[in-house]
């Protein structure tokens, strides 16, 4: 058994939003009793943490507490628009609208305030459940400042839209502005390949992703280290086969998924370069995420045993018959000379 | 089928309760005893979703029948955390971020206190094959394997309780902080109600009748036998449709049912509503069909050639459509390159494998309301289409997503909800279809195949002069996605290069295979793959560092795009030097250095699995003498 370890890099990029078409989302919020807050979206929760980081987002703006937040999602009869979970689109498309909402809501609240405590509302702040006015002792919690409000007749609510100004694609030449957004990724792939089984085991990955702004650091690795081992899975194992159209991998005995033992540690290095065009400077990391691992992988192969894979997915036999082949032609260009 | 009376204590409390002998201990403890936190993931025993405790052993629980729980002691994830607190190992997830969807996670949860049981000093590599029988598709587990490791210290003594609380936000600043998942404590204690898990009074059972052919006519349907069936409330072909009967993301080629022809097999053809799904499942054998047998279509290439079987009498050349990019001149830009390289690469078939199978409820509202829950992605625009398709006011079609147990883009697509709505409307009752696992893989859509033909010139500075690329997707039997796919592919294919002279074309063809649809990075993943590729083959050419060529070529501020649009700011040097350093890469042209590489194996690796050497042994192994 003879075990080769190798290396490779790769970078890629990825468009934010909804491509070569105009993008809209759209949010209402609401200053709630007790200091609470609701904000109301047609937001998807598809498992990437979307829900908190929109409470994140509403609770920085508001001046309240994630927890305090509650997202109402998505109902077509009960939210406003805000479009599909996907395209890498809901931190950049609904997160700042939920941010525009907020802070037509807080605007709302600190112009009562204002009124009620005889200060300028551009010297009102909040944070963490309580609300201010710089260079004043009024100070009071959020709980009484929406009770204040609403004793003088006011709801704090906000609703807003973002929209990412997108164009189509020219037809002759492609021409066009698919995106105002794009995000860029690098990533190094370590490898192990067994020379005698043709087995590959991807032992670390090094993901360095620009997310404009990470909402929640954690969760932006969660979605690196996911994207990581789906890509791993594509390149190393996962093949859906049909013979005359009739799949022969009908279920996970034979539609081979990475599991815990297959997985590379990887360390997550999240650039930040904020997008100049919304209001919060955040873009997306759950599709870009996967872009580089495959050829990274790939490229890491040929560093370990000189053997270049073109056809997904890389696996121990089509390992074994490239090792062979490149043997044999060594053995011929021998033999010739 | 002939009932049975099961005693056995479950979570601490003796129950006693009719069951049905063909029933797993999973459906009995889901559909019997309402507890849904056990998930039912792939019924073979091969996702680990449906782990529970059996007198204290760690079970699969879609692979135990009923009858074998007679009489013991069951654990499910709602006894973990019984007295209304989550337990140490539920917080540790909490607190690492280890649930993303969520779905897999109650049996990840017991696998992992599984480990801690046997072995509560379990290291961080026997972590590893301990959760080896538990498939998760969203996270990587490797915040999975964090929250084993705190639960084990804390646990341990070795971390304070306190160690699982929420860090604080510095100053109140919540943007920017690992605040922990709002909706983690539902999802690590199995609360939360997926669209499977979800009842509603009166609800019948769904079965959809597939297409065992690729492409063949379908010359009539007889429902008559099924519809007279005891337990049988409703079945719907195409032929109830009222409305104009089409969906998809782009083209909307698809109807709910297949009317008049199938395009793929497992296509849907006729659903079916009943008291309970063995009702349903036995209507589907009544329902007769006669067909006439059509050629099938298996290759991307061989759609494009003229004489090719037709799968959409719309699109005679099975074009779904083809995305042009052109800048600058490619053939002068070959003419001036020092070194051209050509290569062709392929990309399978690949299915999402989300640990939730498709799910979802219809009913009529009291209001006359149609309304799905199901695990969209994508509600806004089913909303649209569903309203045209029942010829119905878009007010009185709602649509709610239920969590979604993993989605990548597979549940972008509109391929079951059409047959609730129909259903509910024609039996007044709500309905319920959960899709096995098999009917998932087989008949939901997939990552496009692929097959690139890519040309590159480079000046042997090694800035790249011309590249082109032509790629052929298979979209299979449906457009779904493909028009948006393949689009993505061509515009991001050429990478973020700044390459003056470009030409690419990408085309989206129609088989009679399994369609392919959205799947996280759409269309780019394969032509990027292409591209990277390809900059290390000629970087070894041209005897250049990996990092080198793509600094080199890298797109910065000013440039523009391959569709000539000016990029305002451009961090991919940012993230080639954050890769570059954190992996602490050696310098050099991949010239197959692995072996004399001096920065292998460093802090950012795991070890390599050998199998079973993660188990430490307790007992000195014997010596050979001694076994002989």
């Amino acid at each position: 058994m003879a075990l080769k370890r190798g290396r490779g890099v790769a970078g890629g990029w990825y468009g934010i939003a909804r491509t070569a078409s105009i993008d809209r989302a759209s949010t209402w919020a609401e200053l709630d009793d007790g200091g609470t807050a609701k904000v109301v979206t047609g937001v998807t929760e598809i498992g990437e943490g979307i829900l908190t980081v929109l409470a994140q987002i509403a609770a920085e703006e508001l001046g309240v507490r994630p927890w305090e937040v509650t997202i109402g999602d998505n109902d077509t009869a009960r939210a406003p628009e805000a479009a599909h979970a996907g395209a890498t689109r809901q931190t950049y498309m609904i997160g700042n609208s939920v941010a525009l909402a907020c802070r037509e809501a807080r605007q709302r609240l600190y112009e009562q305030m204002a009124d009620h405590w005889g200060v300028e509302v551009s010297s009102l702040a909040s944070r963490d459940g309580e609300i201010w006015s710089e260079g004043s002792n009024h100070r009071c919690t959020m709980r009484e400042a929406v009770d204040i409000s609403k004793k003088r007749g006011v709801v704090p609510v906000g609703s807003a839209n973002f929209t990412a100004h997108h164009t189509g694609l020219d037809g002759q030449d492609g021409s066009g502005r698919p995106w105002q957004a794009y995000v860029f990724g690098a990533q190094v792939a370590e490898v192990e390949v067994d020379t005698m089984t043709g087995e590959v085991q991807v032992l670390g990955i090094w993901a360095a992703h620009d997310v404009g702004r990470a909402v929640n650091p954690k969760g932006v690795e969660g979605q690196i280290e996911g994207g990581v081992v789906q890509a791993i899975g594509q390149g190393l194992m996962e093949h859906y086969e049909t013979k005359d159209g009739r799949t022969t991998t009908p279920g996970f005995a034979k539609y081979i998924l990475p599991t815990a033992l297959d997985v590379p540690k990887v360390t997550s290095v999240i650039v930040e370069d904020p997008d100049p065009i919304g209001p919060l400077g955040v873009k997306g990391i759950g599709e870009p995420a996967m872009v580089p691992t495959i050829p990274a992988v790939m490229n890491a192969i040929y560093d370990a045993i000189g053997v270049r894979i073109t056809s997904l997915p890389a696996t121990p036999d089509k390992i074994v018959e490239a090792l062979r082949k490149k043997n044999e032609s060594a053995k011929a260009v021998q033999s010739a000379a | 089928m002939p009932d049975m009376i099961v005693e056995a204590t479950v979570n601490g409390r003796k129950i006693k309760k009719i069951a049905q002998t063909h029933q797993r201990l999973l459906d009995f403890v889901r559909e019997e005893l309402e507890l849904t936190g056990t998930k039912d993931g792939c019924g073979a025993g091969e996702c680990g979703a449906c782990s529970m405790f059996v007198d204290g052993r760690l079970v699969k629980s879609c692979l135990v029948p009923v009858g074998k729980a007679q009489g013991s002691e069951v654990e499910t994830i709602e006894g973990l955390g019984r007295t209304g607190e989550l337990s140490v190992m539920q917080k540790a997830f909490h607190k690492a971020g280890a649930s993303q969807c969520g779905y897999c996670i109650p049996g990840m949860v017991m696998a992992a206190t599984a480990a801690i049981r046997v072995n509560p000093a379990v290291g961080d590599e026997e972590i590893k094959e301990r959760l080896g029988g538990n498939i998760c598709r969203c996270t990587g587990y490797q915040k999975i394997f964090d929250a084993v490791g705190l639960a084990r210290d804390v646990m341990n003594g070795r971390l304070p309780a306190t160690a699982l609380d929420e860090d604080a936000a510095e100053g109140g600043r919540y943007i920017g902080a690992n605040v922990r998942r709002l909706d983690a404590p539902s999802k690590v204690s199995g609360a939360l109600k997926y669209a499977g898990d979800q009842v509603m009074p009166q609800m019948l059972h769904v079965q959809v009748l597939r297409s065992p052919h690729a492409h063949a006519r379908i010359v009539s349907i007889d429902t008559s036998e099924a519809e007279a069936m005891e337990g049988v409330e409703a079945v719907v072909t195409s032929a109830d449709v009222p409305g104009k009967d089409g969906f998809g993301v782009f083209v909307h080629d698809q109807p709910i049912m297949a009317r008049g022809k199938v395009r793929y097999v497992g296509e849907a053809i006729a659903a079916v509503a009943a008291e309970d799904l063995l009702t349903a499942k036995r209507a589907l054998q009544k329902i007769r069909i006669e067909w006439e047998q059509l050629a099938g279509l298996f290759d991307p290439d061989e759609a494009m050639q003229a004489g090719a079987p037709v799968v959409h009498d719309y699109a005679p050349d099975n074009l779904v459509k083809h995305i042009p990019i052109r800048k600058g001149d490619v053939e002068r830009g070959f003419a001036e390159a020092d070194l051209v390289i050509e290569e062709r690469f392929e990309t399978q078939q690949v299915e999402h494998a989300y640990l939730e199978p498709e799910a979802g409820i219809g009913y009529v509202d009291p209001d006359g309301v149609v309304t799905i829950v199901s695990p969209s992605q994508n509600i806004t625009h089913h909303r649209h289409m569903l309203a045209e398709i029942l010829a119905m006011p878009i007010n009185k079609v709602r649509f709610v997503m239920s969590p979604v147990g993993g989605g990548f883009g597979g549940k972008e697509d509109m391929i079951y909800q059409g047959m609730l709505a129909l259903l509910a409307i024609k039996s007044r009752r709500p309905v319920k279809l959960v899709f096995t696992r098999e009917e998932s893989i087989a008949t939901t859509a997939k990552r496009h195949p692929s097959r690139t033909s890519y040309r590159m010139g480079l000046t042997n500075d090694g800035r790249i002069v011309a590249s082109e690329i032509r790629v052929i997707y298979d979209g299979g039997a449906y457009g779904m996605s493909t028009e948006g796919v393949i689009r993505k592919g061509a515009i991001l294919a050429a990478g973020p290069y700044a390459v003056p002279n470009v030409k690419i074309d990408t085309y989206g063809v129609y088989t009679n295979n399994t369609p392919s649809g959205a799947f996280r990075s759409f269309g780019s993943l394969q032509t990027q793959f292409a591209t990277e590729s390809m900059l290390d083959m000629a970087a070894e050419n041209l005897g250049l560092d990996p990092f080198e060529i793509r600094r080199i070529n890298a797109m910065q501020a000013g440039d523009l795009t391959h569709t000539k649009q000016e990029l305002k700011s451009v961090s991919l040097l940012q993230c080639l030097d954050g890769a570059e350093k954190a992996s602490g890469w050696e310098t050099g042209a991949p010239t197959v250095r692995g072996a004399t590489r001096e920065d292998l194996d460093g802090e950012g690796c795991r070890k390599p699995c050998r199998l079973g050497a993660r188990f430490h042994a307790e007992i000195p192994a014997p010596k050979l003498s001694e076994v002989a």
